[in-house]
């Protein structure tokens, strides 16, 4: 009975599995053309986690890919920050040698060219005549900027190389304390900066255009080469140059310094990595100039630092150095004797800024 | 020594945040701060995958190489800690860290950042183990007390892993070979109640022949 009944059920599979091989090649006969025209059949289908190929494109690191989460916060939704590696191979490989190279290298070129040139001196002496060249509130301005731009480089230039310069030498406690004091002091003042270099621009920029003479100073580099002093208007192109390089670069420190201060108006890792590097970079050029600048309104020059104590030049000075501008006060009749100008600042109760040692001493 | 490891398996993780929600219990860690938190991919789409993302610990961390006052410290367990004593709130550790792990509390004026604070494995800090000053600044101390971070421990579908590198993989590998689906499993009927449905998709996966 049982194996009647089996047998049965095994000659109706027999005449199913034929008529199923009959259909399948009829079904292959009408679609060979196509599949013949389509060249090897189709493989079969292999399934892939779509796991493997979301977690290829996250490993590789093509982009940062974000998704959702239920955290704020600053790209709480990215799961890999790619670039956050390369702000960090720049500062520590890159910038801060770079840093420590061009300074330390400036410094040394400044001390050298002291050690051979001996600085600019008068030529012909003092004459005991002035030139008024800044007024006092270009010169409150001026030292108010540079007051708070040497603050910001050495706190900057503290957080920036401190790590390497300073934690051998006083330890990790001490220098957190000096860190931290940096980092508050730096945010504090910081935008104090910007309205420094806007008042500067407001100012100084009428003088800063380019103009008569410029090329020919640059081509004498400022009288380095070539012997004869070039001729040179109220600033030379040195001074050019750098008042645009304290604008220029003075805005991208003040513009990127407030995005780094205020991490809070929805600017994200790339934004704030791209402001550290424009920050970095540009506060090291501008320390480099400010050395250079230094140097040449102290040892480098005899008598200029004269013109942002009292605001007072010596004729001769400014015959030596700003000839054009020199002229044009002679042609005004601007000149000030010297006895006029010490009972001018006596009246005035400010102190002897002005050197009153007569004339004719000087000269001879 | 031990080399702590978290390992998040996607296949598993659901989203439910209980690890976000453990660790920020556990250590009571101030406002505005979560030291975990799940990233979801592709969210509502089939293929979507979430993962619970914190500090990795990394060997050669990110952060430990661009702070500016050095606060970074590995323990003998390969846990990355930092001394807050030391923190001065910069955010660049932030910035440098892949895995956006370091969290700052808005504490100073102009919002400015209070002392970094993140995932410490629930290994605490410099001070003495499970000292009121410990626990103050950085939370549990899990790891002295013999138990692993409650993140993990607390995972329901124990998706999230923490313990010895070795002891983890070992766990993950074991789960990638005997993984019953591959995957596809998307939908209710396909996931649980209908096997049919997933060979007939051909998503029977690695374990097909494992009944």
């Amino acid at each position: 009975m049982n194996n009647n009944k089996r047998s049965l059920t095994a000659h109706q599979d027999d005449f199913f599995s034929v008529v199923k091989a009959l259909l399948v090649i009829v079904l292959l006969l009408s679609i060979a053309p196509q599949a013949l025209a389509a060249g090897d059949a189709e493989p079969a289908a292999k399934v892939v986690n779509p796991g493997a190929e979301l977690w290829r494109e996250v490993r590789q690191r093509e982009a940062p890919v974000a998704g959702t989460t239920q955290v704020a916060g600053m790209d709480s939704g990215v799961l890999i920050n790619i670039r956050g590696e390369q702000w960090r191979t720049f500062r520590m490989q890159q910038l801060i040698p770079a840093a420590g190279a061009l300074l330390g290298g400036v410094l040394g070129i400044i001390v050298l060219f002291h050690l051979i040139k001996r600085g600019l001196r008068l030529e012909l002496g003092r004459s005991g005549n002035y030139l008024l060249r800044f007024k006092e509130i270009d010169r409150v301005l001026h030292w108010f900027v540079a007051t708070i731009f040497i603050f910001l480089a050495l706190t900057g230039l503290i957080l920036l190389t401190g790590r390497v310069v300073l934690i051998p030498m006083v330890g990790h406690d001490v220098f957190s304390v000096i860190a931290s004091a940096s980092k508050e002091g730096h945010n504090l003042f910081g935008p104090l900066f910007l309205l420094g270099v806007i008042g500067l621009f407001i100012r100084f920029v009428s003088k800063n255009f380019p103009g008569k003479g410029d090329i020919g100073w640059l081509l004498k580099a400022g009288g380095m080469f070539g012997g004869k002093h070039p001729s040179a208007g109220f600033f030379n192109a040195g001074e050019k140059i750098w008042f645009w390089l304290v604008i220029f670069i003075g805005l991208t420190l003040s513009a990127t310094g407030l995005i780094l201060e205020f991490p809070f108006f929805g600017q994200d890792r790339l934004i704030i990595e791209l402001s550290l590097v424009l920050h970095g970079v540009g506060a090291v050029l501008l320390v480099a100039g400010l050395f250079g600048h230094i140097y040449m309104g102290t040892a480098g020059m005899e008598a200029s630092l004269e013109s942002m104590t009292s605001g007072y030049v010596d004729a001769n000075w400014a015959r030596q150095h700003h000839d054009q501008w020199a002229e044009a006060c002679e042609a005004e009749g601007a000149v000030i004797a010297g006895e006029e100008l010490a009972k001018k600042q006596r009246l005035r109760g400010t102190k002897n800024r002005v050197p009153d040692r007569p004339a004719a001493e000087e000269g001879q | 020594m031990a080399r702590m490891k978290f390992l998040c398996d996607a296949e598993r993780c659901i989203e439910c945040n209980a690890c976000v929600t453990a660790c920020k219990n556990e250590n009571e860690v101030p406002w505005g701060i979560n030291r975990r938190r799940v990233v979801t991919i592709n969210d509502g789409s089939p293929g979507e995958r979430s993962l619970s993302v914190a500090c990795m610990h990394c060997s050669d961390a990110p952060c430990a190489a661009v702070c500016p006052v050095d606060c970074f410290y590995t323990t003998d367990d390969g846990v990355v800690l930092h001394d807050k004593d030391i923190c001065i709130g910069c955010g660049y550790c932030f910035y440098a860290c892949p895995f956006g792990a370091p969290q700052f509390p808005t504490t100073g004026a102009f919002g400015s950042r209070g002392k970094m604070d993140k995932c410490t494995f629930c290994a605490g800090g410099p001070e003495a183990d499970n000292s009121s000053e410990e626990r103050r600044k950085y939370g549990s101390n899990r790891l002295a007390e013999g138990k692993l971070p409650l993140c993990a421990e607390m995972c329901a579908t124990r998706a999230l892993l923490a313990g010895d590198g070795d002891t983890v993989s070992n766990i993950f590998r074991e789960r990638v070979t005997w993984r019953g689906s591959s995957g596809l499993t998307w939908g209710w009927g396909v996931a649980y109640s209908k096997p049919g449905l997933r060979r007939g998709r051909g998503v029977e996966g690695k374990a097909a022949g494992k009944d």
